[in-house]
């Protein structure tokens, strides 16, 4: 699970010295929030948000029709990018909770992917591809039950769950599994479970005292 | 497969192209109101036969269009750029590395005095300024992706010394150095052998799921447009005139040019006999003569008074699926009827309801000689034992069938049989009499045995009218007297369904089909008993393919003739043979009637070749068998069993297969009339899964 897996590949991308009303037109016409800025050679130059184009009415001389039209015809990619030294990207081989941690810390919903040296750009991560990373380890694209199980930190309490599961020939379709937040010494885990019945899932569960069930669902919808 | 939340926005987009030539005449246009669009690791597919504009779309896409030719009007946006009426250098930006090529024949894309790895490393430090280093470990891990025997050493090598199917892989590896949004693809794989083929259409498929690129797949073989794309375009006369997913365009063709496609496809499925292959009547119109209605009216059977009036735009029967034709979703393929024209139905024949062979070929060796080799050429080196030991026999009405890679010997094979090439050992009988050597040969024996050749523009003379061309033979070899002479002709261009008012054209104002039909007429004209074809429809596009292997077939029924036939289309082969023999360096693997062959047991190379097939049909599953290296040289071939360097099944033998390098592999007798030359006993043979399961969806 590394940014090349998620990232979008062949970004829409623009130089420096277009217009930003010609940025402007593709960004709403691809419906993207973020297009990079390349040179020659496809190296990063720059970054356009949709708040660089955001253009304050102190920034216009008057706001006269063809003081407005002659301001946006001379306002280049150049002048309203977020330049590159000021810029945030990552590398396809980062992993994606590494991408993650830098979209977090500094506010932003996407980052370049660059390559080498001199940058050359090769693909764009933004928040709404972490998230699908998110669903699918959840497992919303697989039907089955959405078992929720608080567990102690205990070693091989997962194992244990595991392997009734196996021995029964059900299938663990995803999972996701985070220190609860509320309780440090526990683990809540979510399970994606195919196979079987309500029944027999909670029969399993209720085996192990020391597992608490927090949540339990059936899920068949398949998101596609 | 994963889901991410890419936006669905194409890479390009197409909208209403037309693209215009300026001539004499004025503007033609070759191609007109195309709109399509294609997204991130989508292939699309465009067929149609020659002359429908697939590559001016394709050139038009990257502005090679030469000097008289431009786009006329419609947009093409790639990446959300308009790249239309765009200066030289803005476009060479625009696009900059991000649309590559891949065309029909390597070579035309390599550099002949350049060694790979310094071209390939170009196409880095040139566009991305890197360094050289660099450049070429990223060549070297490319080369492993496209998965190069030895790609080390490929690099230090020049382009003619790998193979054709390694030359390809090297265009293709280029044209992904740079990560291209857009690979627009020729006809990638039509200069390929099928085994090859398979092997980069697998590479094709491959490299477009992991590197997520739109590509523009140009073919004018519906069987790999089958394999590797989503979505297929079909063209006819310029236009777009169906646009569909690959499973629709094949389970349900709503455009009656499809339709007509599809139908004259041989069909792996069908033996002789089984299967009736309906060509499309008339020809493509030329882009300045086109019909006042709907082009494809004058060709069509469904074609009523609405479509003669007015042009028709290519019109939504579904969200994904459209059709230029008024009468769509009325007309079902599967309802549909044949037209009153004649259509041969083929019967197949055994070799024992007749008498007698007419050609029997025995121990047949074809050597050729080369220079010598060593600093002084004093050093004798091997001959190319092109033909090794062929033997089989042909009765009377029967059609042998010939397949192989190139390089097999398989035109060496009935060259020799002609007297075209010089035999070094072995009896070639016709009759019960070994026809001799060629310069002895009677003139009897000469109009005994005539030959279709492949290209029909190279063994016609252009400044001879077609008729003095077949009475020539009439005269020398029929032996009829000069005052007949011309109505002769006439009857015999009647035979291959051309016009009396053929015998005074030239062969350049004739088509590829009308011009292999004078060549059948031409080898016809002395009542032969025995005809050669060597490739004669692989030249040709699939409609009228359709037709001559139709005309070939009832010929040689009517006259009873026994027929060779090569054909490097394994459907082709079944569709018009008896019997087929699969020949690999020199020999012959297997020899049995065409029903049989293409199930188990058959020989491994066979089934090879069956796997590598392109198959015009989504739902056919075939097995997946691709033969690993190149053919090893026939001037010093392999001993033992010479397939066992590439034989997928050796391993079924004890001990690896030692006894397959060691022993040449005995006779094995599945029937009276088929034989495998195999290691593997019968019983292992017909174990083996069969290549094709006619399914229906998976």
């Amino acid at each position: 699970m590394l940014v090349k897996d998620y990232m979008l590949r062949h970004p829409v991308t623009i130089e420096p010295t277009k217009r930003a009303v010609e940025a402007r037109r593709i960004m709403t016409e691809q419906g993207i929030d973020f297009l990079p800025v390349v040179g020659d050679g496809r190296q990063l130059q720059g970054l356009i948000t949709p708040s660089c184009l955001e253009i304050s009415p102190e920034r216009l001389a008057s706001l006269d029709v063809w003081e407005i039209t002659r301001y946006l015809s001379n306002l280049t990619v150049a002048r309203v990018m977020v330049k590159r030294e000021a810029l945030h990207y990552t590398h396809p081989e980062t992993t994606l909770e590494d991408a993650a941690s830098l979209m977090i810390r500094h506010k932003i919903g996407g980052l370049p992917v660059v390559e080498g040296k001199d940058l050359v750009v090769v693909g764009m991560i933004t928040n709404a591809d972490l998230l699908t990373e998110l669903r699918n380890i959840l497992g919303a694209v697989e039907p089955g039950w959405r078992l929720t199980i608080r567990v102690p930190g205990n070693h091989g309490e997962l194992v244990q769950l595991t392997r009734e599961i196996s021995e029964r020939g059900w299938s663990i379709m995803a999972m996701g599994n985070v220190r609860a937040v509320r309780a440090p010494e526990h683990w809540d885990i979510v399970l994606k479970i195919w196979g079987c019945t309500r029944e027999e899932l909670l029969a399993v569960v209720e085996k192990n005292p020391t597992q608490e069930l927090l949540d339990l669902r059936e899920t068949t919808y398949v998101t596609r | 497969m994963r889901e991410t939340s890419h936006s669905k926005q194409p890479v390009v987009r197409v909208e209403e192209l037309a693209i215009g030539y300026a001539t004499r005449q004025g503007l033609v246009r070759a191609v007109r109101d195309v709109s399509f669009e294609i997204r991130r690791g989508e292939t699309l597919g465009i067929v149609g036969e020659s002359g429908c504009g697939k590559s001016t779309v394709a050139y038009g896409l990257v502005n090679y269009l030469g000097k008289n030719g431009r786009i006329v009007h419609g947009d093409i946006i790639f990446q959300g750029q308009s790249l239309v009426g765009r200066s030289p250098e803005e476009l060479r930006r625009l696009r900059g590395d991000q649309i590559s090529m891949v065309y029909q024949d390597p070579m035309t894309s390599l550099n002949p005095v350049m060694p790979i790895g310094a071209q390939m490393a170009e196409v880095l430090t040139v566009h991305r300024k890197m360094a050289q280093d660099e450049a070429r470990r990223r060549c070297l891990a490319m080369l492993t992706k496209v998965a190069m025997p030895d790609p080390e050493a490929v690099l230090a090598r020049y382009p003619h010394q790998i193979s054709g199917g390694q030359q390809q892989r090297v265009v293709i590896a280029m044209a992904l150095l740079n990560d291209p949004a857009l690979l627009i693809m020729d006809e990638p794989t039509t200069a390929l052998d099928v085994t090859v083929e398979a092997a980069v259409l697998d590479l094709v498929v491959q490299l477009r799921k992991e590197f997520d690129t739109a590509i523009l797949f140009i073919s004018h073989n519906l069987g790999v447009v089958a394999r590797v794309c989503d979505r297929v375009a079909v063209m006819y006369a310029g236009e777009v005139v169906e646009l569909a997913p690959v499973r629709e365009i094949f389970a349900n063709p709503r455009h009656p040019y499809t339709q007509g496609l599809i139908r004259c496809v041989p069909k792996i499925a069908h033996t002789k006999g089984e299967s009736v292959l309906y060509p499309i009547p008339g020809r493509v119109p030329a882009p300045d003569s086109l019909p006042a209605g709907c082009t494809f009216e004058p060709r069509c059977q469904y074609a009523i008074e609405a479509c003669h009036q007015q042009r028709v735009a290519l019109a939504p029967l579904s969200p994904s699926h459209a059709s230029r034709c008024i009468r769509s979703h009325e007309i079902d393929a599967q309802a549909w009827l044949p037209p009153d024209v004649e259509v041969p139905s083929l019967t197949a024949v055994t070799s024992g309801a007749t008498d007698g062979p007419v050609l029997q070929v025995k121990a047949l060796n074809t050597y050729y000689k080369q220079g010598g080799g060593g600093i002084l050429g004093l050093t004798k080196r091997p001959p190319v034992r092109a033909v090794d030991g062929v033997s089989f026999s042909v009765a009377r009405g029967v059609t042998l069938g010939i397949v192989g890679e190139s390089g097999c010997g398989k035109s060496t094979l009935i060259k020799t049989v002609i007297g075209l090439e010089e035999r070094t050992a072995g009896t070639i009988e016709l009759m019960g009499v070994d026809i001799g050597k060629l310069s002895r040969r009677s003139l009897a024996t000469i109009r005994e045995m005539q030959m279709v050749f492949q290209n029909p523009d190279a063994t016609l003379n252009p400044s001879y009218a077609v008729g003095q061309q077949i009475a020539r033979p009439l005269r020398r070899l029929a032996g009829v007297p000069k005052a007949q002479v011309r109505a002769e002709v006439i009857k015999l261009l009647r035979a291959v369904k051309l016009d009396e008012y053929y015998y005074d054209r030239l062969p350049r104002q004739l088509s590829g089909g009308e011009k292999q039909r004078i060549g059948i007429a031409r080898a016809l004209a002395g009542q032969p008993d025995v005809i050669l074809c060597d490739e004669p429809v692989s030249a040709l596009d699939v409609s009228v393919q359709a037709a001559v292997l139709n005309l070939l077939g009832e010929l040689q029924q009517a006259n009873q003739m026994t027929m060779l036939f090569i054909a490097h289309d394994l459907s082709v082969v079944r569709t018009i043979t008896d019997y087929v023999a699969v020949m690999y360096l020199g020999r012959i693997v297997e020899i049995g009637p065409s029903s049989a062959i293409y199930a188990p047991p058959f020989h491994p190379y066979t089934e090879s070749l069956l796997a590598a097939v392109p198959v015009p049909d989504p739902t056919v599953k075939q097995a997946h068998i691709r033969l690993g290296g190149t053919p090893p040289s026939p001037a010093n071939p392999p001993s033992g069993c010479r397939f066992h360097t590439r034989c997928p099944r050796r391993s079924l033998l004890p001990a690896g297969g030692n006894i397959c390098t060691e022993e040449e592999p005995p006779w094995r007798d599945v029937a009276s009339d088929h034989q495998i030359a195999c290691h593997l006993t019968l019983e292992q043979l017909a174990a083996i899964e069969p290549v094709f399961s006619f399914g229906k969806e998976e």
